[in-house]
């Protein structure tokens, strides 16, 4: 093996021995913190919900009115006056007058 | 922990329940915390950056699709914060021998002479010249080397905790194997 590498081998090896054993506990306040966290996103979910089913909603009633809105012109339409109330609205003309 | 156990303390967290989603935390925080201290950042608190990684985890906890087992996620989230904190540190180009403490350039010289182990101070004091040598390196190059070496984690291993494929993984090696060897070579000839 190359001197050198034999030595980086030999060098890691031993840090690798002397890394110290460091307290993995969490640091006071952090279980609190990132349960906090956790709830922040559950509150998150929910308004999203109902802003989604808001969303929904409008959409829907917006389709409901463009579907009616046929049935409103054809109700104008088949007013059974209609046609008298266009007959007097309109001018006649007398062009055979004396 | 299984990822059965961690499917159904996810599963019990959805519902509200709280006391599940802290055995997660509990189970997933020395892992977080082995992973910071491994790839601490010069600059940085290793208890800020475990907090960081921690919050971080617990706020995107609804986004694990369980495609991966938790840990592996939890690793990727780990690594990825600390080389996002690392990355604009400015990495030193070489070392010198003058700038090794006496125990450091003590090391250099017996691994150079002498085929025996290092005694256990001598032993601390290769791991303050190992990371010396890592400041070389580019970040992602730190982070595989001390993944490999000092962890002992195989290539296979590495790449599921960073997210990274084999093959590049090896090509890290490979080139920080190439600095490292060209760094501590210049500490040899400067010590002959």
């Amino acid at each position: 093996m190359n001197p050198i590498d034999d030595q980086l081998k030999r060098l890691f090896q031993a840090a690798a021995q002397a890394r110290p054993q460091r307290s993995l506990s969490p640091s006071y306040g952090l279980e609190t913190r990132a349960l906090a966290a956790w709830r922040s996103t559950r509150q998150g979910d929910v308004l999203w919900d109902m802003s989604l089913l808001i969303r929904g909603l409008i959409f829907a009633s917006l389709i409901m009115g463009i579907s009616l809105l046929p049935l409103i012109n054809i109700n104008k339409n088949t007013n059974p006056f209609s046609e008298d109330l266009q007959l007097a609205d309109s001018t006649v003309p007398f062009d055979d007058a004396p | 922990m299984t990822d059965v156990e961690v499917k159904a303390c996810l599963a019990r967290g959805r519902e509200g329940d709280e006391k599940a989603i802290l055995e997660l935390f509990h189970y997933m925080h020395p892992h977080v915390a082995k992973l910071v201290h491994a790839n601490l950042p010069a600059k940085e608190s290793a208890e800020d950056l475990t907090q960081q990684v921690c919050i971080k985890v617990m706020g995107n906890l609804h986004q694990f699709s369980g495609k991966v087992p938790f840990l592996h996620w939890v690793s990727r989230i780990a690594v990825n914060t600390c080389l996002n904190q690392i990355r604009y540190e400015r990495h030193r180009p070489e070392i010198r021998l003058a700038d090794l403490s006496e125990e450091e350039a003590g090391v250099v010289e017996h691994l150079a002479v002498s085929p025996n182990e290092l005694d256990s101070s001598e032993k601390v004091a290769a791991a303050e010249l190992v990371d010396k040598l890592l400041q070389a390196l580019r970040p992602a190059d730190r982070l595989l080397m001390r993944l490999m070496y000092l962890e002992g984690h195989t290539i296979e291993e590495i790449s599921s905790l960073t997210g990274w494929n084999t093959a590049l993984v090896k090509v890290r090696a490979f080139r920080a194997r190439v600095q490292l060897r060209k760094q501590y070579g210049m500490l040899m000839k400067e010590n002959l």
